[in-house]
């Protein structure tokens, strides 16, 4: 188009489009005489000064594609040193008309917005844990696997201090391992969560046989305890933290993709669901294996269920919703809590009412329902808050 | 008169901004009782600490802007973020909704829209809204961080009309707009808002020390309490925010919701501030664009201590100060925007011409990779263009151009620096207010700069300008000065008498000592004067003081506006007229102390509790008059600049080059001032 303007004849016929000119360019052309000095009519001729913005706009192209309104374009021109009376000198009379015509020249399509807007996995998707946190979830698991392995070995006094030192060893281990993964909390739990968590683990481990005995009439001595539960437990923390950062990164990704909260609410959900279910069956087969290694028998469906609890009570934890988990929580608590006191305490002349509805379900039956209902509240109120996009805006917060 | 001072990254802490300007601001005015509000950007910030307060500064409140000011404890919000003292109930939440979608719906609105006039009321009517609802409710940040508030945001970018931009916004651009807005409205949740001593309510004036964040506490006291906002930006915050890539990470949706946000609360805050005190022209020309009205603008140069460069300055040239005949000076930070190359190749010139001429360059210590880099980079070309010279075969050589740092022995303070040089250059390709030419006119010294920024309007015809990348154009003018040493005196003492005038601390503090009479004569804080069981007091302010209009005055000879209304339109009116030419400075004087007395008497009266009886106070003449002071004089820049011009070269015999400021001066900048 250029040649044909000069004069060389390559073409027969005059553009059919002004391009890249306007009217104001064509005044440049037509007369491009005396707006600069006589002196620098050599760097005039070599510049060839017919459209004088245009040349701008090619030095600044990247600031005009990023801006989003003439004013950003006016204050970056100045930041390059462009004056009112620099302006003058492209037939303008300040630097914010200037801008303006430049801001109008820019070629603006979908696609130059949709290229500005960087790939997603370009981006650090979710915040940075820190180095080998996958292998910090490792050890929750290898000191229950010691603890428990301890406890088979000794007997007696040695068993006592086995336990009591075990219980704390696992406490620091879990309290470290969360704090140092996928799995850590934005800010503190609300009191309570984490002593109801611990009772729950307690029960898991003595609740059955307590509560067994206790609906025989005993116990009569020291009953014995679910080991294979607090292993499986134990091991299954490493699949958790795995699970957990598969769900931030997964959200994450689909966050960046989607167009809207509704698209994104729609996706997250199944997401949430797939993660959840691949805990549950990664947590059963440890406990059965647990189950089958220590060779306790029976269905390890109450201990699972209060996996999954915890999974989700955390993981509601560790994106900002604090309160519901150590409700639900404390539900489970005090319905586990209340089995074993009513069965001790219809041993009382003419309250033996009160065993009933726990003779009638079993004391295996006792976690199973705490956990599962638990369970299923909290399955219901992450898939509603879990699917919003807010949730996943933060990621910046300093771990408590 | 009590002021309270907000800041935003500013005044009391040791790393503010405008830090300097603010402390001799409080320390000169210290007739008045101030109170310091002030939003910090970082912790580092806070840990800093304060610089040492004067015993004027009665209070000091701050609140972060930085981080979810979430309380340690359970009882907070449910919630990703949640800072909020409680999450909303039923009714709360509709409230919400409907005023933070008022207001995404006014940032999202296109310019095409309902009208820009409608629009900015939208969004000052869904602003107030917020911050009535956080003034109820004890704060916003939940709300603003919850799924409520992105759903809303949604719906606005969704709707027709709205901006292009906002069109394509995807989800993360809606979260980064909802984060970075409960970052900026964060000041509406703050525990400032209240009557009682030590709130907003109590003060008699708010002065912003910029615009944007810092301005939205002046905003609501004014909305709350009806007191009075003047506004200083020495820089627009609104090209502060383009310009420092706010959102950097985030796309160009959330990058244009943010800009209307901005440029809408900026226009929101020029529309209420009863005063607007921007630095220099360039700021002006900014607030001007971004909607502030002519008539409330008062240009307040920067004021800079003048004290250290008074020996210089009187000694001129000759005196003990001893300049060297053929030497350059040039003072700054050595960047790339300074352009000393383009220095080192007008040097090379004027070598031709005066092969005895020597450049020192005064570099404050670079900062950075890069500014070392370049520093050796013009060493380097130093090095290659001007060979080491000696006396005679004997000596040992020296290059002509020689690169120092303040506090070296040959320049220990900054004043030694320009008085060193016959004549000090400024070369800079980018400008904004250069500190460094003001420095030199101080020192009486005269100049050569290149028109950039707000040079023209510095320098004001007290020494030659040069278009900016010519080195050619900078040597002649060099060259023409330092075979002229009569005209160079000329010059500076012009220089050093124009300086005084404009750029002095006393100036600065002076015109805002006026500029705060002004306004709280012209339409003060009107508070319910109760009486001892706390009730209202009826007919305690007679219905007149509501009028604007002539009243009985015993020394004023102006039109007193008592009015809170009194619109700038009023103003101009009245300024229209012949009045303040006739009337004289001494009527002004009058003027301002009469509306200082009357201060004192209405606060007297509210410190005694005792209800002040018909006619309350002294009518406020600060009318055509009061306001006239010389602060207006000084604030039309250009006026003002042709009359100091025409009185110095009455006083040195210049053919004085008027009106430097308001015509466009292109490329023959130098050759006209060559023949002066």
């Amino acid at each position: 188009m250029s040649k044909s303007r000069t004069g060389v004849d390559d073409t027969p016929a005059a553009p059919a489009s002004p391009g890249g000119w306007d009217t104001r360019s064509e005044e440049a052309l037509a007369a491009p005489g005396p707006r600069t000095g006589s002196a620098d009519g050599a760097t005039r001729k070599r510049r060839g000064a017919a459209d004088p913005v245009k040349a701008l706009l090619h030095r600044h192209r990247e600031l005009c594609e990023r801006a989003v309104d003439p004013l950003e374009i006016a204050a970056g021109l100045e930041a390059h040193g462009v004056t009112d009376r620099a302006a003058a000198r492209y037939r303008h009379r300040d630097v914010f008309s200037l801008a303006e015509e430049m801001y109008a020249r820019v070629p603006r399509d979908g696609a130059r917005t949709s290229s500005v807007v960087a790939p997603p996995e370009d981006r650090p998707v979710v915040e940075s844990l820190p180095a080998g946190w996958a292998l910090v979830a490792l050890l929750p698991g290898i000191v229950c696997a010691a603890a428990v392995a301890g406890y088979e070995l000794t007997a007696g006094r040695g068993r006592l201090t086995v336990l009591v030192a075990g219980a704390l060893v696992i406490a620091v281990t879990l309290r470290f391992a969360l704090r140092h993964g996928p799995l850590r909390a934005r800010r503190r739990p609300v009191s309570g969560t984490r002593a109801w968590s611990g009772f729950l683990l307690l029960y898991a481990l003595c609740g059955d046989g307590l509560l067994d005995g206790a609906l025989r009439g005993g116990p009569d001595g020291p009953w014995p305890l679910d080991t294979a539960a607090l292993l499986g437990l134990g091991l299954a923390f490493a699949p958790a933290a795995w699970c957990a950062r598969l769900f931030a990164v997964r959200a994450r990704r689909r966050l960046a993709q989607s167009r809207g909260l509704a698209e994104f609410a729609a996706g997250a959900r199944p997401l949430l669901l797939a993660v959840v279910v691949l805990y549950a069956a990664a947590l059963t087969g440890l406990l059965v294996l647990a189950g089958r290694f220590l060779g306790q028998q029976g269905p390890p469906l109450g201990a699972a269920l209060l996996g999954v609890l915890l999974l989700l009570a955390r993981l509601l934890t560790s994106y900002g919703f604090r309160r519901a988990p150590a409700l639900v929580l404390g539900c489970a608590c005090a319905v586990e809590g209340l089995a074993v006191a009513a069965a001790f305490a219809a041993r009382l002349p003419g309250c033996g009412f009160l065993a009933v509805p726990v003779d009638a379900v079993g004391a295996g039956a006792v976690p199973v329902l705490a956990c599962g209902a638990g369970a299923a509240v909290l399955l219901i109120r992450a898939a509603r808050t879990l699917a919003r996009a807010s949730a996943h805006a933060g990621g910046t917060g300093e771990p408590r | 008169m009590r002021i309270a001072l907000l800041t935003e990254s500013g005044y009391p802490y040791v790393t503010g901004d405008a830090r300097l300007w603010c402390d001799r601001l409080v320390r000169g005015l210290e007739q008045h009782e101030f109170k310091v509000f002030a939003l910090s950007r970082s912790a580092e910030q806070e840990q800093q600490g304060w610089i040492e307060l004067p015993p004027q500064v009665h209070r000091v409140r701050t609140a972060p802007l930085w981080s979810a000011a979430d309380e340690p404890g359970g009882a907070a919000a449910d919630g990703p973020g949640a800072g909020g003292r409680r999450a909303y109930g039923r009714r709360q939440r509709r409230r919400f909704v409907e005023h933070f979608g008022e207001l995404a719906a006014a940032m999202c609105a296109g310019t095409a829209s309902d009208g820009a006039a409608d629009v900015a009321d939208r969004f000052a009517n869904a602003l107030y809204g917020l911050a009535e609802l956080a003034r109820d409710e004890g704060g916003l940040a939940t709300a603003l961080r919850s799924e409520t508030a992105v759903r809303a945001l949604e719906r606005a970018c969704r709707a027709p009309g709205a901006l292009r931009a906002a069109h394509e916004a995807r989800v993360p651009d809606l979260l980064a707009v909802a984060a970075l807005l409960e970052q900026a409205l964060r000041p509406l949740s703050l525990d400032w808002y209240e009557d009682e001593e030590g709130g907003l309510g109590s003060v008699d004036l708010c002065h912003a020390a910029s615009g944007g964040c810092a301005a939205l506490p002046g905003l609501l006291a004014k909305h709350f309490f009806g007191v009075p906002l003047l506004v200083t930006e020495y820089g627009v915050q609104l090209r502060a925010h383009y310009l420092g890539g706010a959102g950097e990470g985030a796309g160009a949706p959330a990058r244009a919701l943010l800009a209307a946000f901005h440029g809408r609360l900026a226009a929101e805050v020029y529309r209420q501030a009863t005063l607007i005190t921007p630095g220099n022209t360039h700021a002006r020309r900014w607030q001007e664009k971004c909607g502030a009205e002519r008539g409330k603008l008062r240009t307040v140069y920067p004021g800079m201590a003048a004290g250290r460069f008074a020996e210089v300055g009187e000694a001129g040239e000759s005196g003990e100060y001893l300049a060297d005949p053929g030497t350059l000076v040039w003072v700054g930070r050595i960047e790339p925007a300074k352009d000393l190359v383009g220095l080192l190749h007008a040097f090379a010139e004027v070598r031709k011409e005066e092969p005895k001429s020597r450049l020192r360059i005064v570099g404050a210590p670079a900062l950075g990779e890069a500014a070392g880099a370049y520093l050796a980079h013009c060493r380097a070309l130093a090095a290659q263009l001007f060979p080491d010279e000696a006396e005679g075969v004997h000596a040992v050589g020296d290059n002509p151009v020689s690169f120092e740092e303040i506090g070296g022995p040959d320049v220990p303070e900054l004043a030694d620096a320009y008085a060193a040089g016959s004549v000090v250059v400024l070369s800079s390709v980018v400008e904004g207010f250069p500190i460094s030419l003001v420095e030199a006119m101080f020192c009486g010294r005269a100049t050569v700069s290149t028109d950039t920024g707000a040079v023209v309007e510095v320098i004001g015809g007290t020494g030659l300008v040069v278009p900016p990348r010519n080195p050619r154009a900078l040597a002649d003018a060099c060259v023409a000065l330092l075979r002229d040493p009569a005209r160079r005196e000329r010059l500076g003492a012009a220089a050093r008498a124009r300086a005084l005038e404009l750029f002095t601390v006393e100036q600065n503090v002076a015109a805002f000592h006026s500029i705060y009479l002004e306004i709280v004569a012209r339409c003060p804080v009107r508070r319910e004067v109760l009486d001892e069981d706390g009730d209202p007091l009826p007919f305690a302010h007679p219905a007149e003081i509501h009028l604007a209009g002539q009243w009985p005055s015993g020394t004023a000879q102006g039109t007193a506006q008592g009015a809170d209304d009194a619109g700038p339109g009023a103003l101009k009116g009245a300024r229209g007229g012949p009045s303040w030419a006739e009337s004289g400075r001494s009527a002004e004087a009058v003027g301002a102390r009469e509306a200082a007395a009357a201060v004192v008497a209405e606060a007297v009266a509210r410190a005694e509790g005792v209800p002040e009886s018909a006619p309350p106070k002294a009518p406020a003449p600060a009318g055509p008059d009061g306001s006239r002071t010389p602060t207006g004089a000084e604030a039309d820049a250009p006026e003002v600049e042709i009359e100091v011009a025409v009185d110095v070269a009455e006083l040195f015999g210049v053919a004085a080059q008027a009106s430097p400021g308001g015509e466009p001066v292109g490329a023959g900048v130098a050759g006209r001032e060559g023949e002066a």
